[in-house]
């Protein structure tokens, strides 16, 4: 007991750090969600709930919800197709290149997203690498349209949040014993079956966790959406920002904002209850 | 030919050969160890069995027919893993039923059987438990009624006991070879512990790097070593370096060994410690008697016997083992030791 | 003796001539807020940099900074402790700056250029900072891939350009300009009704390939993505030249709309002398025909003697003049939500 205050005075700093870069911050994003905006989009210091009816009374507030949703649901899924094999391959491997190739698997988290963004222009654009390629072949010949659109923003999403979830699910796969598919096999069940009475089963935790890591991380990106939607693709994360620096109706975007924090923490809460069922 | 058969199995690894050219003939019904130290090949043999790991030569024949490239999933061979690999996801019922359920038995049969697997086991009543609320013992016999259940070809046992506390391995130890006996079940068992080799098993296979360095009864193994290998793995030895006479015949500290000498090259005798016996010195061997004289080191007291340690003229020493109610001569005194000639091996110096 | 006959004389001039008492009197150091990029390199060459060299006490820091609606956010957030002392932006922003006490109001009496300034630019931000540029909405078009070469805004509709088109929707000021330039064309007035101009924007919806051009138009035709696109003249007259010809700018003959920059003096400015110097000097004749010359913004200091081959690249040409919509941007601004809710319901929803 006589070493708690000792501890609490190691905590101080990064306490502070905290409440000044997070805390404070955030606190300041709720007052301002109180103002209101005038007519000519000046911002008007009040107390009022002005701006959060104005907010809730307009459709679009929850058509942007559900596209956040359902954009980071398809995203995620998406990534977490792409990245589960990925991850269990890694965490099986006994080759000698096992940490290089992990490296390369995460790589892409060391670019930035904007140049990401443009590397899938390149690729994806009308007269991206595909296009061009499909057309040499005279497999199409019109280019398909895969960017400006939800499937470019859910493919440049999914790839850029999939570093996140190998590490995740490769942090996720501590009960994952090679030993428990042998016994599986020697049991007399062939390779998909073990794989779903075993292997998945016992990856559910690791997926859980990388699934909510990747939905957070997807309803909060909004480069991406921004840059490979074309305009087409309005999700609470754009929505925050093009009120923010497009219409300077802050009070606005701050209420946005604090909804889809608030959104954030309950689908949180929701993802602890079901992963914590799955432990059990 | 045998129930089960392996021949000229061989594993390579990127640097190193695990087994090597390995054969065994098992009898249906009959319980084998594969005794040795670690990384003498015994699991790996043991893997490929269960088509866990395939072999690189060699062929494995189950009844009469070939098996070696066999999935794992149709060989129907149940192994007890070393860490028991229990289903954490799964409860105990559902542990032991798993391969029932993957053979598409009927569920009113599979939970009989279930049930019956438990009650053979000593497990009633815990089927619903999930396997971390199991003690170690409890989840070795899961492990193992999950791998008797589906009437397995061959039980595969890969150190089964290690993981247990001393007590608890003994009471295992005997419970496994009673199953064993009573459903008649072809066993193999890995071991590194010669004490669950010599007591569980009909045969014993001593391994050395990759090879069977020796087969046969435990009595055998323990009174015919065939190697210098198999016999100071298995048991205590006294193994020290003979000269020749003039006339050819082995000596011993100076003295005449009563022992056939392999013709040519350096050899090393061999007696067990607790074969020899302490006599005053100056006492004259008997008829087929070996005897060497020395001085008392010292003795160590080991509980169920005393270990005397006597060295001879060169420096040399011996263990001789003494019953634990008996007086070891003091320390410095000059004795006799002697054993039947019949107890003697000699075997061919090796190059280390 | 020398020496003070020649102080007296520098007095008597400096006392004959106030400009240059105030030149000399005027010390410290301002900071500018305003576009980055090719803007700021053009506005230091031809404003600030000839202003230092007639205020050689004053030290201008140009602070770059994002967009207008970041601009002044950015003085917003330093509202009780300035930083920036004058800031240029567009007038939909620096209105909200002016009413929410950002901004301080600037006379005539304090910067002289006032007075020389068109009174549409002068009355645009009321007793506050005026305008310091014109810029009007064009379109941009690859020369070498459209052809024949756009000549008219309604030539957007034409189907060879299906796929190639790249707009910027509204909040955007280019899509609410737009909106307004597509009503006049369809023979309406945006200040009655829309609905025209979204029922045809709704049929060129399916031929736009970005509503959102990332970085701008231009870029997007340089580097062969798009075809058209909306665009600011400036820019598009510099790129233009840069591409020698590739990029074509079109005023389009059913009219255009103008875009506004205001000088804003920052209210609470700790140098406000040498801020007010600096806008009267930005307003003045010198610098207005300087910039324009130099990137074709249009003057709103109507005695600015410009060259006309330059004149003749803006709006400012009497001719051109007459083709613009007389759009108050303070009336856009309280649409500004509506029209943007019609765009993405109506108008994009068309282009999925």
């Amino acid at each position: 007991m006589t070493r708690q205050p000792r501890l609490a005075w190691l905590l101080a700093p990064a306490t502070l750090f905290l409440v000044l870069v997070y805390v404070w911050p955030t606190l300041g994003l709720f007052r301002i969600a109180f103002n209101e905006v005038g007519p000519t989009g000046a911002m008007i210091e009040a107390w009022s709930l002005a701006t959060w009816r104005h907010v809730f009374a307009d459709s679009f507030t929850f058509e942007l919800t559900l596209n956040s949703i359902w954009l980071s649901l398809t995203s995620t899924f998406l990534a977490l197709l792409l990245s589960y094999p990925v991850s269990l391959f890694l965490f099986r491997t006994e080759s000698r290149f096992r940490s290089l190739l992990a490296v390369i698997a995460i790589m892409p988290m060391l670019v930035s997203s904007v140049v990401r963004v443009f590397g899938w222009l390149a690729i994806l654009g009308d007269r991206g690498l595909i296009n061009s390629l499909l057309q040499s072949l005279g497999v199409i010949s019109a280019p398909v349209r895969m960017v400006y659109n939800w499937t470019g923003v859910t493919i440049g999403l999914a790839e850029s949040i999939m570093p996140y979830m190998i590490l995740a699910l490769l942090a996720g796969f501590g009960r994952l014993d090679r030993t428990l598919e042998e016994a599986a096999r020697s049991l007399g069940a062939p390779p998909w079956r073990t794989f779903l009475r075993v292997t998945l089963p016992l990856s559910l935790p690791a997926i859980a966790l990388a699934f909510g890591l990747g939905f957070i991380l997807s309803m909060s990106a909004y480069i991406t959406p921004k840059l490979l939607g074309g305009g087409r693709v309005f999700v609470l994360a754009t929505e925050i920002f093009e009120q923010a620096t497009t219409n300077t109706n802050w009070p606005v975007a701050a209420v946005l904002a604090v909804y889809t924090l608030a959104l954030l923490l309950g689908l949180l809460a929701l993802s602890n209850l079901f992963s914590r069922r799955l432990q059990t | 030919m045998a129930y089960l058969e392996l021949s000229g199995l061989t594993k390579r690894y990127r640097d190193s050969v695990a087994v090597d050219g390995l054969s065994l003939s098992v009898e249906r019904g009959e319980s084998v160890a594969l005794l040795g130290p670690s990384g003498c090949g015994k699991t790996t043999t043991l893997r490929m069995l269960a088509g866990l790991v395939e072999p690189n030569e060699g062929v494995i024949a189950l009844d009469g027919a070939e098996i070696t490239r066999t999935a794992a999933h149709r060989r129907n061979m149940g192994y007890v893993f070393q860490s028991y690999a229990l289903f954490p996801h799964l409860d105990v019922a559902r542990n032991i039923g798993f391969g029932l359920e993957e053979r598409g038995v009927a569920r009113a049969e599979r939970e009989q059987r279930v049930e019956d697997a438990l009650q053979l086991v000593r497990l009633q009543g815990l089927g619903h438990r999930r396997p971390r609320e199991l003690s170690g013992g409890q989840q070795q016999r899961v492990a193992l009624a999950r791998a008797l259940v589906i009437r397995p070809s061959v039980l595969l046992l890969d150190e089964s006991l290690s993981n247990l506390d001393a007590k608890l391995r003994d009471a295992m130890r005997h419970e496994i070879r009673e199953i064993q006996r009573s459903l008649a079940i072809t066993t193999l068992f890995v071991t590194h512990d010669q004490v669950e080799a010599l007591t569980m098993c009909d045969r014993i296979a001593v391994m050395n790097r990759g090879r069977i360095a020796q087969i046969g009864s435990a009595t055998d193994i323990y009174e015919r070593p065939a190697t210098r290998f198999v016999a100071t793995f298995v048991g205590r030895a006294n193994m020290l370096p003979a000269e020749r006479g003039a006339d050819g015949r082995l000596t011993l500290w100076g003295e005449a060994l009563p022992a056939a000498a392999p013709s040519g090259g350096e050899v090393d005798v061999f007696v067990r410690p607790q074969r020899l016996k302490l006599a005053p010195a100056g006492e004259p061997a008997g008829a087929d008697m070996a005897r060497v004289s020395g001085h008392v080191l010292n003795s160590v007291f080991v509980g169920d016997h005393i270990e005397v340690i006597v060295a001879g003229p060169g420096g040399q020493r011996l263990t001789v083992e003494i019953q634990s109610g008996d007086a070891p001569p003091p320390d410095g005194a000059e004795v006799a030791v002697m054993w039947r000639a019949q107890d003697t091996l000699v075997f061919p110096r090796e190059a280390a | 003796m020398r020496t003070r006959r020649v102080v007296i004389q520098a007095g008597l001039a400096a006392l004959a001539a106030p400009s240059v008492l105030r030149a000399q009197t005027i010390s410290g150091s301002i900071t500018l807020m305003a576009y980055a990029g090719i803007f700021q390199d053009n506005y230091t060459r031809t404003v600030v940099e000839p202003f230092q060299r007639a205020f050689p006490n004053v030290k201008v820091n140009y602070a770059p900074g994002g967009t207008s609606a970041q601009m002044v956010g950015n003085i917003r957030a330093q509202k009780a402790d300035p930083q920036v002392d004058v800031a240029i932006m567009d007038v939909t922003t620096s209105t909200i700056g002016n009413v929410e006490g950002l901004f301080d109001k600037i006379t005539a009496a304090e910067a002289p250029s006032l007075d020389e300034l068109y009174a549409d630019a002068r009355q645009v931000g009321g007793d506050f900072g005026p305008a310091v540029t014109f810029d009007h909405l064009v379109l941009v078009y690859d020369t070498q891939a459209v052809k024949p070469p756009i000549a008219r805004l309604a030539d957007l509709w034409r189907p060879d350009l299906k796929g190639a088109i790249a707009l910027a929707a509204p909040p955007n000021i280019q899509g609410l300009a737009l909106t307004a330039m597509v009503a006049k064309m369809e023979g309406g007035d945006y200040k009655q009704s829309i609905d025209p101009a979204i029922k045809k924007l709704r049929e060129l919806a399916p031929s736009v390939q970005t509503f959102e051009p990332n970085p701008d138009g231009y870029s997007l035709i340089v580097n062969g993505v798009v075809k058209v696109a909306t665009g600011w003249n400036a820019r598009a007259q510099l790129f233009s030249d840069e591409t020698k010809g590739k990029i074509g700018v079109l005023l389009p003959p059913e009219g255009s709309v103008f875009q506004i920059n205001t000088i804003n003096l920052t209210a609470g400015s700790k140098n406000r002398a040498a801020a007010v110097a600096f806008i009267n000097y930005a307003l003045s004749q010198a610098a207005q025909k300087a910039f324009t010359e130099r990137m074709f913004y249009a003057p709103t200091n109507g005695k600015a003697a410009i060259d006309p081959a330059a004149i003749a690249r803006t709006a400012a040409g009497a001719e051109s003049r007459n083709r613009m919509i007389p759009l108050n941007w303070n009336d856009i601004i309280k649409v500004r939500d509506q029209w943007n809710n019609r765009w993405r319901r109506e108008v994009i929803a068309a282009g999925r």
